[in-house]
């Protein structure tokens, strides 16, 4: 198992280079100017020379490629320019935000489509069958950030102004803004409830298609001999699902957790917009905006191992679960 | 209807076929909705009363439509087709129905026959042919022209009255025009970029899984890569590139898409590879490429076609995310995602903005997820009952 | 199964919650070594100077807003005006600062005199102020940030407010720890600069390398100033958190009343709107015109409107022969209403714009000003007299050469207005035969298509500019200029020339109000821009704050007066 690991931990380090290398020439042969975000009436040539010098930019670009790719491999991401900070530091600030975020979502959308999809394969080509499909479709038809925003309207506005019920969800942030002078329980609670909203919005995206595979799983299970036998030993319906078959139909939706997380990541740039979230995805999408190449090249490079390490992690699971698959 | 049905019944059908036909010529639909085929029937009658109605409630715009620019002459066009197709179908329909029919045993015929078992597929199918038809339609049917702005002042953010069934905008423009000229933009970046990646994903697909080696690995490397990367990250890195425009829009997404294609591509292909008939058109010396294009490509099409009608869908949302982060297709030209996005910040004033195009983007994905799913259960044996 | 899950989501949570504090600042050695000095000299002041028995003191009072404070409270490098505006009234102080009708009054400096030929300035300190580490502010302090933002190496973006002064070491000079003397040419207005620029502390920055003040962790990361608020602090993209500072002078009204002052960075417009309507956040800066009725509409709510100095403007690439004639050009702002699309899309909450002069400025006088107003014949018959024509029939004028009077408008991505706009003026437009187009550029590359000299990639530009209180247009308009990045126009006009010179150099106002008249008058008739419109600004103000004063000075002008209804906390 270690020497899987390490091979394929080594088989990544292309990957994330390549996918850094694209980054790097993508953003670097973009017009605009990272400078000229400071420009102000009566800066002079020579000012925002000094700039560019200040931020590397008068070196020919082949060259910053080398020295950038040179100093990554060190572990030195460099200086972001919007930040004023280094990259290390920001994507600190940033990372922890997105993976709670990312992780909550991942583990509801997961819980929400395995429970709903078993209860489709179940209750096959039933009206509960097709009404979970369409409702769950309907989600995942949506713009995540429509979806975003009706949740705000309805479930912190209208909640609160206009139905006037006794619980609604605040609509921004990670935390209340008196949350240092909260209890623990009432911290644990103010950080649920603010993190309600972006979760259910990334998460309803992402479970029609996590129920759509569980159901098609679960069919499969279902119609194996050792079910039939467990039906035919006279146990109850729910026994033998949850106890027999969901077990066997959950490991190959394990691979799934690898091929969502980059939709995951992609989901986040809107939701953390949205909710004024302080996480990669926004942060990203403003460094890109502003030409912050240090940050936008780092960022990349951030999402870019995440989903190695989720794929290497969906990996180990399956053979964890599925005893037939032995690495060597 | 078996050969072994008496007498009786024939020439009852021969009976309801004479009324029946009569009634086909004034009517095409209604009589297979008499005889209780109530999908075929409406379908078929809806497209020549709705149609029809265009000629009868707008007969000077369908006569200056027919000299005017090109997708005023594709309106038309449809439209003689669309009225055609009802009317002859439902002709030889009525015409053919004491005929025996051939029993299908071809796998897409069995394929066929169980996507249409499968009701809320056939609503998404009609949604969507339904749709293309209407943005053809679009310069006949639409109220305003979707670039008009009325008067600044009076006719802004107007709720749904008659003269505006969806209300007017900030510039006091038609929403429903703007929806219906929308429709044509969002369908066709959907239609297009899908083409792109659905062309490109099956040949690199094909090429990597039945040649194998170095080729495949370079090939399998690089989806790798582009598949490991957050989409909407790469999107917006390359189209902040350049000013954004609605053929780099299309472009790019269509570029972005086809990895998935290519593997699920080659994963046919390898399966195929082993098969005899691949066998056997590689013994009889068949270029490699006849091989591709001839034997391999068409037999991995079923799960291409679901992950197509599946594609288009994501990119009218992807489209509408763009438009979100000021990215999209640009003003004035209107797009759904566009038009959401656009009306987002009045959403308490004058919810219907971005309300019906929202719903309008909702309804449609929905519909290619319905049908892409319906696909996906009717090609895949494993899954029939 | 189940119960891992939920364990494992409490967890993350709680796990999060354990180094939010003082996250920031933790890691940086600077910080490390400055914030302990800070707290120790707070807790000091506290118990110096213990909160008086007053109902009005305390609570948190949260301000929401669009942008994140760049570059944060470092005065040497940013140009962001919500950072101006805290480094100004909250963190930092000014030298001056200005009353409601914009004179001159003491803020940092107790008094100042001006040498009888203008050529040096002389500030007298206060002596009553502290940095917030209990460093005491004096002379060396301002010397320092004088030489600072006058050095290239800074790369102060705010360059032009220097023109007329001794640049470096050479224009100050420390008489005492709390005199200093500034040296200039004498100029129109020459008190601005002290106005604008916040005095930094030399203690902390004065071994920093010029270059690498941007760089340094200061802004962002642990600010110490000397104003009435104290850093306590910043989760990018997030919040800003200040604390009232008990040391502030008592003659400049002691600590504020608010404990603690929240600025919270929330990117989504519509989120901003539900936040203040939730009661969530007190102050909604600048929400869209579009969004002001259901401000008014809700009762524990108050819409604030002033005029601000910030205008919009089409400015047009007089390179281009469709645009190289001024008659066109006025043709072209002729043709277009807007008066119409002030009521339109500003909902009416601002006025018309004729020239960059705006309400506050003692020149301003649209009155006597010869207006172009929404006239499409008389646009119509200038453009025939032009010699555009429509010779084609296709709806678009021609010049004798065949050139179509046809141009593209550029504006930025995501800014709805000036979309808005682009679009409202094609329409209009094309009823007087010219034919414009709408072009969206994502920002950092439309400043580089506009800015860069030897590109100039654009016909027409819808771009803004907030006004400093000494208005000075040389940049924009001068000859001397046309090779810097300002100079979009490309205007070259010897009579503009002439005015600019001699309003740069007229102290005296009243003579300099008669100069203004005569180059807005040249402007009218040369019309670089399509001025469009002053917009009024905006704020959302939950009426539980109480004596808020907003202004052409700024919304945090006076936030250290600011209480919160004792009721309501």
């Amino acid at each position: 198992m270690t020497k899987y690991l390490a091979r394929r931990l080594l088989g990544a380090i292309p990957l994330v280079i390549g996918i850094a290398t694209i980054v790097f020439f993508a953003v670097n042969l973009a017009p605009g100017d990272p400078t000229l975000r400071f420009l102000a009436p009566g800066m002079n040539q020579e000012v925002i020379e000094q700039m560019r010098a200040n931020f590397g930019l008068d070196q020919p670009m082949h060259i910053r490629y080398v020295k950038w790719l040179g100093a990554m491999l060190t572990g030195d991401f460099g200086y972001s320019f919007s930040h004023s900070r280094p990259v290390l530091a920001v994507l600190r600030d940033f990372v922890p935000n997105t993976l709670v975020l990312s992780a909550v979502a991942l583990v509801v959308a997961f819980v929400l489509g395995v429970l709903l999809g078993t209860i489709q394969a179940v209750r096959q080509y039933s009206k509960v069958d097709s009404g979970l499909s369409v409702v769950l479709l309907f989600f995942y038809s949506m713009p995540s950030f429509w979806l975003a925003l009706m949740l705000i309207l309805t479930l912190s506005l209208f909640a609160r102004n206009v139905w006037e019920l006794p619980i609604w969800f605040p609509a921004s942030g990670m935390v209340s803004t008196d949350y240092e002078f909260l209890s623990f329980g009432a911290q644990l609670r103010d950080r649920f409830m603010h993190l309600v909203l972006p979760t259910l919005s990334l998460a309803l995206v992402l479970t029609a298609g996590i129920a759509r595979y569980m159901r098609g799983s679960m069919l499969e299970v279902i119609r194996q001999d050792y079910i039939r036998t467990a039906h035919a030993k006279g146990l109850s319906e729910r026994v033998v699902v949850f106890k027999h078959a969901l077990r066997n139909a959950l490991i190959p939706i394990i691979t799934l957790v690898g091929l969502y997380i980059p939709v995951l990541f992609s989901g986040t740039v809107f939701i953390e917009y949205v909710f004024a979230w302080p996480g990669m995805g926004r942060t990203i999408y403003e460094a890109i905006l502003t030409r912050d190449y240090p940050l936008v090249m780092a960022g990349s490079f951030f999402f870019a191992a995440m989903v190695v390490v989720a794929n290497l992690i969906a990996d180990v699971l399956y053979a964890i679960v599925d005893p037939r698959i032995r690495y060597e | 209807m078996s050969s072994d049905v008496g007498s009786l019944v024939v020439e009852h059908h021969q009976g309801t076929s004479r009324g029946g036909r009569l009634l086909s010529a004034i009517l095409p639909g209604l009589p297979q909705l008499l005889a209780g085929r109530w999908g075929v029937g409406s379908a078929a009658l809806l497209t020549w009363v709705g149609l029809l109605w265009i000629v009868v409630a707008r007969p000077s715009r369908v006569a200056s439509a027919l000299g005017g620019a090109w997708d005023e002459q594709l309106a038309v066009g449809t439209l003689v087709v669309g009225l055609s197709t009802a009317w002859l179908w439902s002709w030889r329909d009525v015409a053919a129905a004491h005929e025996v029919k051939r029993v299908g045993v071809s796998v897409w015929e069995l394929a066929v026959r169980a996507f249409s078992k499968n009701r809320t597929a056939v609503a998404g199918l009609l949604v969507i042919v339904g749709l293309y038809v209407i943005a053809l339609l679009t310069p006949l049917v639409a109220p305003y022209d979707p670039a008009f702005q009325g008067d600044l002042l009076r006719e802004r953010y107007v709720s749904a009255s008659a003269a505006h069934p969806l209300g007017t905008d900030q510039f006091a423009r038609d929403v429903l025009s703007r929806l219906l000229y929308g429709a044509r933009i969002s369908l066709l970046i959907g239609f297009v970029a899908v083409s792109i990646s659905v062309t490109i994903g099956t040949l690199l697909g094909a090429i990597a899984g039945f040649l194998g080696g170095i080729v495949d690995g370079v090939i399998m490397r690089f989806v790798d890569m582009v598949i490991s990367f957050p989409r909407l990250v790469l999107l917006i890195t390359i189209i902040a590139l350049f000013e954004p425009s609605i053929f780099l829009i299309t472009a790019v997404l269509g570029l972005t898409l086809w990895p998935g294609t290519a593997r699920i591509v080659r994963g046919e292909v390898l399966s195929l590879r082993e098969r005899e008939f691949v066998q056997a058109a590689t013994a009889l010396g068949f270029s490699k490429t006849r091989i591709i294009l001839r034997h391999l490509i068409p037999n991995a099409l079923g799960p291409v076609i679901v992950a197509a009608t599946l594609g288009i869908g994501n990119t009218i949302v992807l489209e509408a995310g763009l438009s979100f982060l000021g990215l999209g297709v640009q003003p004035p030209t209107p797009s759904w995602g566009t038009m959401v996005a656009d009306g987002r910040n009045v959403l308490l004033n004058a919810w219907w903005l971005s309300t019906f195009p929202g719903l309008a983007i909702v309804f449609t994905v929905l519909s290619f997820n319905l049908v892409g799913d319906g696909l996906r259960d009717a090609l895949d044996p494993r899954l029939r009952s | 199964m189940r119960k891992v899950l939920i364990l494992g989501v409490a967890s993350l949570t709680a796990g999060c919650g354990g180094e939010g504090g003082q996250r920031t600042a933790s890691n940086d050695p600077f910080c490390q070594a400055v914030l302990p000095a800070v707290e120790a000299f707070m807790a000091e002041s506290r118990a110096r100077n213990p909160t008086p028995d007053d109902p009005r003191y305390g609570g948190t009072l949260v301000i929401g807003s669009i942008g994140e404070l760049a570059d944060g409270m470092n005065a040497a490098i940013s140009t962001d005006y919500s950072t101006t505006q805290h480094q100004q009234f909250v963190n930092l102080m000014t030298l001056i600062d200005y009353d409601p009708e914009g004179n001159a009054r003491p803020y940092l400096a107790e008094s100042w005199d001006v040498a009888p030929d203008g050529t040096e300035i002389t500030f007298h300190l206060r002596r009553d102020v502290f940095w917030h580490d209990g460093e005491q502010t004096d002379a060396y302090d301002v010397a320092f940030t004088y030489e600072t933002v006058t050095d290239p190496l800074t790369a102060y973006p705010n360059a032009a407010f220097w023109d007329n002064y001794v640049k470096g070491p050479n224009g100050v000079a420390v008489v005492d720890d709390f005199t200093v003397v500034i040296r200039l040419e004498p100029h129109a207005e020459f008190l601005d600069p002290f106005r604008s620029a916040a005095i930094l502390p030399e203690h902390l920055l004065g071994d920093v390398p010029r270059d690498q003040l941007r760089v340094h962790p200061y802004g962002t990361q642990c600010p110490v100033g000397n104003g009435p608020f104290v850093f306590a602090e910043h989760r990018p993209q997030d919040r800003w958190l200040f604390e009232a500072n008990p040391a502030f002078p008592d003659a400049l009204g002691g600590r504020p009343f608010v404990d603690r002052y929240v600025y919270r960075i929330i990117p989504e417009q519509t989120t901003l709107l539900t936040e203040l309507l939730t009661e969530n956040i007190d102050v909604y800066i600048s929400p869209g015109p579009d969004q002001a009725q259901t401000i008014i509409d809700n009762p524990n709510l108050e819409l604030r409107s002033y005029p601000f100095r910030n205008y919009i403007l089409v400015g047009w690439n007089s390179r281009r022969p469709q645009l190289a004639d001024a008659r066109v050009r006025r043709a072209i702002t002729m043709g277009t209403n807007r008066a119409e699309i002030v009521e339109a899309i500003l909902r009416g909450y601002g006025t018309v714009a004729h020239t960059g002069v705006p309400a506050f400025h003692f020149a301003h006088s649209p009155e006597a000003l010869p207006r172009l107003r929404y006239d499409p014949e008389r646009a119509r018959a200038l453009l025939d007299e032009a010699g555009w024509r429509d010779r084609d029939g296709d709806g678009v004028r021609e010049s004798a050469d065949g050139t179509r009077l046809s141009f593209s408008i550029k504006y930025n991505t995501g800014n709805q207005q000036r979309q808005d706009i682009a679009e409202i003026m094609q329409s209009q437009l094309a009823a007087i035969g010219v034919e414009a187009q709408p072009q969206v550029v994502e920002w950092a590359t439309l400043l580089q298509q506009i800015n860069t000299p030897e590109l100039r990639d654009f016909d027409g530009v819808i771009i803004g500019w907030v006004a400093e209180f000494k208005v000075d247009d040389t940049d924009l308009f001068h000859s001397e200029r046309i090779d810097q990045p300002y100079a979009w126009s490309g205007t070259q006009n010897p009579e503009i020339d002439r005015l600019l010179d001699a309003i740069s150099i007229t102290v005296d106002r009243s003579e300099a109000t008669n100069l203004w008249l005569e180059y807005q008058r040249v402007l009218i008739e040369e019309q670089p821009y399509t001025y469009f419109y002053f917009p009024d600004r905006l704020d959302g103000v939950n009426r539980r704050v109480v004596d808020v004063v907003m202004d052409a000075r700024g919304e945090w002008v006076n936030i250290k007066d600011w209480y919160l209804d004792p009721s309501s906390r």
